[in-house]
């Protein structure tokens, strides 16, 4: 129960609805949270190597009075801001920045806050050439020993690699309206049909929707958004969002850094460990 | 002692690759094809055509002759999301298995040039190679182990990327195997990988680029989306060649564009020179 005195398994949408709702462009991009939690926010820009991604917004600000370091995917609200941002779509750059950035707050002892929004990385000639696949497996490989609390939640879209690039983290949990998926439903359509078009039944499939990724045990937690969806209020959307993650990230200081990465790799070890199979997974090899 | 760094001879001989389905003309040079004959040059046409090979033949062209020891291969999938269309997830699994395929990664431990090795190969056959729950708990169950016990670790891959049918659980088997990727790498054991035609998606974009060295084969396709989705997407045209095994040599992604009967003296080679 919500302040809102609603239920997140109250809903009525149906799985498309969702992916509209998670979608709306009217929907707060992660700058809108990141300004209403950390007013002082800086951005900083650049992976040091080539270039700066504007599809990915990252920089520091105080959050209940720890510096924090934000990184989140930001798809840009007009016409002109969305073809700037590339619609929160990353090109290797910005995979490169992000763990430029998370290692620039392990330096100083900054916690990471990362908020997941992206149809998935950018799937252009471009970003084939200067090497996303590579700056992906790398990007993911190096989060497992960034040692400082990292909180990553789903706000929107989490498409894909592009948005598991930006999701190991120790606790990930999603608002309520967004997405979590292998691939877009357009995509696994025409993968699973060959015409993209099956979009709603391959949604319906995927099990996408935050309810079904907290039964799944890949999140940890559904932050309950007001009547309306987020979109209908972003004051109260960012205030619960902010109590989440930082409650998720209180319980984490208190551990010891060792403990800390070894916990985050199992988390990501045995995150299939509630499906059943045959013999069991788990940690018996 | 210098003489002792080059090549050696591989002596222990890989085992006979097992016949596979061909068609009656090369397609890169429209030759007609002697199937016993390309049996015997690894599958590679006189041309420089590579045949993909499933997994079984790659356990064959890579383990010395007998030394194939399979683990984890009575880790199964089976339909978890209850997938129904266009196609019952389960019945696609039980009609590879029929077909004598286990999962689309296969693990274990064996001798290359009579150095131990934990050897896991991509099955292009098996739902398109795609990592599962299981590949991705076979490739890090195996890196574990390696990086516990010190052996190198040799991967063949050749994948579409994530499997569509197992949803999330797949996506996040990328983290998985990468965060066993990661033990191998500060154990300091070496890890070879071998991209084959195709490597693509979610399969590129974790382990199979974060070797220590990289070996592409001639010809192979590697990338993060494949051509029809950025066509689709973007409306540009991709030059001939585009994440072609060359292309991602000359971008940095590949340290060498390496033939098939070259591949086994080559990796005896370099476990002799990583000890």
């Amino acid at each position: 129960m919500t302040r809102h005195g609603r239920r997140p398994e109250e809903t009525t949408l149906t799985v498309w609805q969702v992916v509209e709702l998670a979608r709306h462009p009217d929907r707060p991009y992660s700058l809108d949270y990141i300004r209403r939690m950390a007013p002082d926010f800086i951005e900083l820009h650049g992976d040091r190597l080539s270039g700066d991604d504007p599809a990915l917004a990252g920089g520091i600000g105080t959050w209940h009075g720890r510096t924090t370091m934000f990184l989140g995917h930001q798809k840009g609200r007009s016409l002109k801001e969305r073809v700037a941002r590339n619609w929160g779509m990353m090109h290797p750059e910005g995979y490169r920045k992000a763990i430029r950035l998370a290692q620039h707050a392990a330096k100083f002892n900054f916690p990471i806050v990362c908020l997941i929004d992206t149809p998935g990385a950018y799937p252009g000639a471009g970003a084939e050439e200067r090497g996303i696949a590579a700056a992906i497996a790398r990007a993911i490989m190096e989060w497992f020993r960034i040692p400082v609390p990292i909180v990553a939640a789903v706000i929107g879209e989490g498409g894909s690699g592009g948005a598991l690039g930006m999701g190991v983290a120790d606790r990930v949990i999603m608002l309520e309206n967004s997405i979590y998926s292998v691939a877009s439903p357009e995509a696994a359509a025409s993968i699973v049909w060959r015409d993209n078009t099956r979009k709603v039944e391959a949604a319906e499939q995927l099990q996408l929707t935050s309810r079904d990724l907290l039964a799944m045990g890949v999140v940890e937690e559904v932050v309950t958004e007001p009547e309306g969806s987020a979109r209908a209020d972003y004051e109260a959307t960012a205030i619960a969002l902010d109590e989440a993650l930082q409650r998720h990230l209180l319980q984490l200081l208190a551990q010891p850094t060792e403990e800390l990465l070894q916990h985050r790799y199992e988390r990501f070890r045995y995150i299939d460990s509630l499906i059943r199979a045959e013999p069991q997974f788990g940690p018996k090899i | 002692m210098v003489a002792s760094k080059k090549p050696t001879e591989v002596r222990i001989a890989g085992g006979k690759l097992p016949p596979i389905p061909l068609p009656t003309n090369c397609p890169g040079c429209g030759v007609g094809l002697d199937h016993e004959e390309l049996r015997r040059h690894t599958y590679v046409c006189e041309c420089g055509h590579h045949f993909r090979l499933g997994g079984d033949a790659w356990i064959a062209l890579i383990a010395d002759r007998g030394s194939w020891k399979e683990r984890y291969g009575d880790v199964r999938s089976h339909d978890l999301l209850n997938w129904k269309v266009p196609k019952p997830y389960q019945e696609t699994l039980e009609q590879l298995r029929d077909e004598g395929l286990n999962e689309a990664v296969r693990t274990g431990t064996c001798t290359l040039g009579g150095r131990a090795v934990w050897l896991a190969v991509f099955d292009f056959r098996f739902v398109g190679g795609t990592l599962s729950i299981v590949a991705g708990e076979r490739l890090a169950r195996g890196m574990e182990q390696a990086a516990a016990s010190g052996l190198p670790y040799v991967l063949v891959s050749a994948s579409g990327g994530a499997r569509m049918q197992e949803g999330v659980l797949a996506l996040m088997q990328m983290a998985k195997v990468n965060a066993a990727v990661g033990r191998l790498d500060a154990a300091r054991v070496p890890f070879f990988s071998v991209l084959t035609d195709p490597t693509f998606g979610g399969t590129a974009a974790s382990l199979a680029l974060l070797a220590d060295i990289n070996i592409a084969e001639p010809g192979a396709a590697i990338g993060f989306t494949g051509p029809r989705v950025i066509k689709q997407a973007t409306y540009a045209d991709l030059p001939a060649g585009f994440q072609s095994a060359d292309f991602q040599l000359a971008r940095g992604q590949v340290d060498m564009v390496v033939a098939r009967p070259e591949l086994r003296r080559l990796l005896a080679h370099l476990l002799e020179i990583y000890p």
